[in-house]
């Protein structure tokens, strides 16, 4: 059975509304029965249980839970009264608040949606008590909250390295300097906003405020901060570094601000059991496939093919980037991540690409398919709590998308900029 | 009598999947304690893999009983109640017949491994490897209790969510 037929028959199910995990099951199932007869079967619960049972990906769910416990203990509102503090004298102060508290809360959290929902919950609000029209904070809030997964922790990265076999420490490295170009870019746009409509100004700049609200969120900010460092220094793993994040979010909950909020934490906890249960069965399930597609080297010869048309790094990255922005319309992140990384990693080392530098692109650009309706998961978070439409939301979120295409141009053709730190880091 | 058996299936799944979510971050942090203190447990990774697995499958039925797994909804909800009625139930019956082969030959691997434990502790692989055909059956059970609600969706135009994201 070539990769051809596969493929349409996964889209077939996934048109009938067939979840996608289970989709890639089921054309696995045919296929094997196919080709090795029913007995192959017993491979099907054998290959389903150890792709469940990936150990750098135990990193996810560590990532999720602590941004939840930090959450429930109310560092958001802090993150954003130091970014009000600090950025609260310039026209617009608070939607350019909002890009600065998701770069403080990109540091602790590695998700956009968890970022959006609580960064979103308490700045939309605000922003539309002060005259701000609810498309535009619904769109400044959904897309600073891109900034989650290109600082580092990320959980696409996670997901990406895991994917590609590759270093999730370095990925982490690559992401810094592209999110505060993206943050800076984010806030210019913001700010030509801000002045064309006359938002106000919120608060002369004083720099006791900055310093009393920086007091209030120097634990929350310097924590994360220290085992990202432990990170990047090698003292600890991905996963290990995830694992001290929850301790460290659970003795700034309990111990420092007093104040875990229960009923949302249980909240946070299923809904990050969901998240990882949904990503980890996808992984499963394209590890079931995946068998498959090796055994006939449809990735190989998908590279030989390509390679065949054109040697071209550029060109091969320019289609690779239509390709996920493509995606990024239909797709969850998670999903495109999954589905498409181990079939392309064949063809980035044929044609000699990063597998670091190409972790960079792909993450940036499924973070612009999160903003991308109709299926775009940031987006939908940030308009459901501004109760605003989400294709008059677009309209304004245009411009701050542009942003983004413009940071994954820059991320794709000027490798120093996602790669310099990780050859100072790394060699 | 449906509702409530839905509630109560899914407050179960929610506690299990929450403690097998702690249960996880304690082990791996008393991984990473005791490794530091020069005395690292042996059976640590190995168990946080068993343990990711089994967040896994008693979550993915969580998830399958909240219409979180990740999909495209978007075509069938454009078609007519009649086809779409069709592409939904012929979708449910891909979805349960995946679930009920990796039940029944899971089972089967089951019985083949009886006797086996794990590599780095005395732990039987029947136990570990359970979560696929529980996982499994879990499964059906939240797409048999979901059943009447999604024929019932298909009168209307509603839309469907496309799942979770990271």
């Amino acid at each position: 059975m070539s990769a051809l037929v596969l493929f349409i028959a996964v889209l077939a199910l996934v048109i009938i509304n067939v979840p996608i995990a289970i989709a890639l099951g089921v054309v696995a199932v045919v296929a094997m029965v196919a080709s090795h007869g029913n007995e192959a079967l017993l491979n099907l619960p054998l290959v389903m249980y150890t792709g469940a049972t990936s150990f750098p990906l135990i990193a996810i769910p560590l990532f999720i839970l602590a941004g939840a416990i930090m959450n429930a203990s109310g560092i958001s509102h802090r993150l954003v009264a130091l970014a009000s503090a600090l950025l609260g004298f310039i026209r617009g102060a608070l939607a350019l608040a909002s890009i600065g508290a998701s770069l403080f809360f990109a540091e602790i959290s590695g998700s956009a949606v968890a970022d959006v929902a609580a960064i979103g919950s308490i700045l939309i609000p605000a922003m539309k008590r002060k005259g701000y029209s609810k498309e535009f904070a619904a769109a400044v809030v959904s897309s600073s909250a891109t900034l989650a997964v290109i600082i580092p922790p990320s959980i696409p990265m996670v997901l990406y390295a895991a994917m590609a076999d590759t270093s999730v420490v370095k990925l982490f490295v690559a992401g810094i300097v592209p999110g505060i170009i993206g943050g800076l870019l984010l806030m210019a746009v913001a700010y030509w906003f801000a002045v064309k409509n006359n938002f106000p100004v919120e608060q002369a700049f004083k720099l006791a405020r900055v310093w009393v609200t920086f007091k209030e969120a120097a634990w929350a900010l310097l924590l994360p901060l220290i085992i990202l460092g432990g990170i990047f220094g090698g003292v600890v793993t991905a996963t290990e570094g995830a694992a001290l994040a929850v301790v460290a979010a659970l003795f700034i909950g309990v111990v420092i601000y007093r104040e875990l909020d229960w009923p949302h934490l249980k909240q946070a906890m299923i809904e990050g059991g969901i998240q990882t249960a949904v990503v980890m069965l996808l992984v499963a399930a394209s590890a079931l496939l995946g068998t498959y597609l090796t055994e006939i080297q449809a990735p190989q010869k998908l590279a030989a093919a390509v390679a065949h048309l054109t040697d071209n790094r550029y060109l091969v990255l320019a289609l690779l980037n239509l390709l996920f922005l493509v995606l990024g319309l239909f797709l969850h992140s998670a999903a495109a991540i999954i589905l498409v990384v181990p079939v392309v990693m064949p063809l980035i080392q044929a044609v000699g690409i990063d597998p670091v530098h190409f972790g960079l692109i792909v993450t940036v650009n499924l973070g612009i398919g999160q903003q991308t309706p109709p299926v775009a998961s940031v987006l939908m978070t940030a308009c459901s709590i501004a109760k605003s439409d989400i294709w008059e939301t677009t309209k304004v979120n245009i411009y701050f998308i542009g942003v983004l295409l413009l940071v994954l141009i820059l991320v794709t053709y000027v490798p120093a900029i996602p790669m310099s730190l990780v050859h100072v880091f790394y060699g | 009598m449906l509702a409530r058996l839905h509630r109560a299936f899914e407050r179960a799944l929610e506690w299990i999947v929450i403690a097998l979510l702690l249960l996880l971050a304690l082990e791996v942090i008393l991984g990473v304690v005791y490794r530091y203190l020069g005395n690292p447990i042996v059976w640590y990774d190995e168990i946080a893999s068993v343990l990711l697995a089994w967040v896994t499958y008693y979550g993915a039925a969580l998830a399958a009983l909240k219409r979180a797994h990740i999909g495209v909804p978007g075509f069938v909800t454009t078609l007519s109640a009649r086809p779409r009625l069709a592409a939904v139930l012929l979708g449910e019956a891909c979805i349960l017949t995946f679930f009920a082969l990796l039940a029944w030959f899971g089972v089967r691997v089951l019985q083949m491994l009886a006797g086996d434990t794990l590599a780095t502790v005395d732990l039987p692989v029947l136990v570990t490897q359970s979560v696929i055909p529980i996982g499994a059956l879990l499964f059906i059970a939240a797409e048999l209790l979901n059943l009447p609600e999604t024929i019932h969706s298909c009168r209307g135009h509603r839309r469907t969510a496309a799942g979770v994201d990271l």
